[in-house]
């Protein structure tokens, strides 16, 4: 009997734990990672069409977590020919060097209601930076959506080398903006 | 004087005049450079200074045109010949003609190239074809043609009126001049 009884318990202990924090899978068609650049002051918007997220969440206890987020560098889309040729070269993102971006959460935590905070690394062209990402948090019967942005500094991460420092013509922010479907899995 | 008269030009028409020649030789000088320039920040800042002067010859030449409807066109003077006074009336609106058009195509290539771009970082410039690499492409040799277009057409209507001026000696060229020229 009390064997019975405490193999009941650790069945209800292992359901209990996925419940507690879930991992989630990223669902890629309702998903889009953009990266949001400006010319001549003028905003001009690309995006990442490869990446993928692994995410362990639990939106009350959120603490427990944590986020690893891997884009394919290469994939990257600022939908104007010349650009796209011209950023996949040394100056730039380098893509045969550093073909692939990273970030890594340290901590995430509710900041309030469902706005949460992501504190990590992010490793792009080599270089790490630690980066705060806000994310709200919207739950629904199939999944959930994870959206939010943030503005990093093209110099830090070696964006643009030389002559395409200076940030008068290529502002110096973009920003990163993000909307991730995810499914539990 | 601000109208025309049979006999001179009215200071609007000569602003419009020195100020737009003025705009049409940097503009020249900028898409030379601009196209000729080595990928760098500098290109892309010629490519946003021809585009903004561009857009600006576009709203002064409809301005302009308006107000050559609205006045009288100083005469020419006698004794040309038929194929003179033919090409002295249709030369300007040739070049009217091509202030409008070559900042269309600028702008077709513009918007087929899918750059965005604020005149003068402040008016956002809305596309008016849809992003396509081969209509950019044409469009962009239509421009360069109607380049060497304007090139011959200004060559021809400066030389006229230096030849105005100094083999006819009348008062053609001067009274585009600032000041008050009138036809003795």
């Amino acid at each position: 009997m009390t064997k019975v009884l405490s193999l009941l318990w650790l069945c209800g202990l292992l359901l209990a734990v996925p419940a507690l924090a879930a991992d989630w899978k990223v669902d890629p068609a309702g998903s889009k990672l953009e990266f949001i650049a400006t010319f001549e002051k003028t905003p001009v918007p690309g995006v990442f069409r490869e990446f993928d997220a692994r995410l362990r969440f639990d939106p009350d206890k959120p603490a427990g977590g944590r986020l690893d987020v891997t884009i394919r560098v290469a994939s990257a889309d600022m939908s104007i020919p010349d650009v796209n040729k011209e950023i996949r070269g040394k100056d730039w993102f380098d893509y045969s060097g550093f073909p692939q971006a990273e970030f890594h959460s340290t901590e995430l935590r509710r900041i309030e209601g469902n706005r949460y905070v992501a504190r990590g690394t992010l490793v792009l062209k080599g270089v790490k930076q630690a980066v705060e990402v806000p994310f709200t948090w919207t739950g629904s019967a199939d999944g959930a959506v994870m959206e939010g942005e943030f503005t990093v500094k093209r110099g830090a991460f070696g964006i643009g080398t030389g002559e395409w420092a200076a940030a008068d013509v290529i502002g110096a922010d973009v920003k990163v903006k993000f909307k991730v479907k995810l499914r539990k899995g | 004087m601000l109208r025309n008269a049979s006999d001179s030009w009215g200071a609007p028409a000569k602003v419009f005049h020195w100020v737009m020649a003025a705009l049409i030789l940097a503009q020249i000088a900028l898409g030379l450079m601009a196209a000729n320039w080595r990928v760098s920040p500098a290109k892309i800042e010629l490519f946003f200074w021809h585009k903004s002067t561009g857009m600006l010859i576009l709203a002064l030449v409809g301005l302009r045109i308006l107000w050559r409807l609205a006045n009288p066109t100083p005469e020419l003077p006698a004794g040309m010949a038929a194929w003179e006074r033919a090409a002295a009336r249709l030369s300007p609106w040739l070049l009217y003609a091509l202030m409008i058009a070559l900042p269309v195509t600028g702008w077709i290539v513009n918007s087929a190239s899918n750059v965005p771009f604020r005149i003068f970082w402040l008016i956002p410039l809305p596309a008016i074809v849809a992003p396509d690499e081969p209509t950019a492409d044409l469009f962009g040799l239509v421009h360069g043609g109607l380049f060497t277009l304007l090139t011959l057409v200004l060559v021809a209507h400066i030389g006229a009126a230096l030849r105005h001026h100094f083999v006819k000696r009348n008062t053609v060229l001067i009274r585009m001049l600032p000041g008050t020229w009138r036809t003795p």
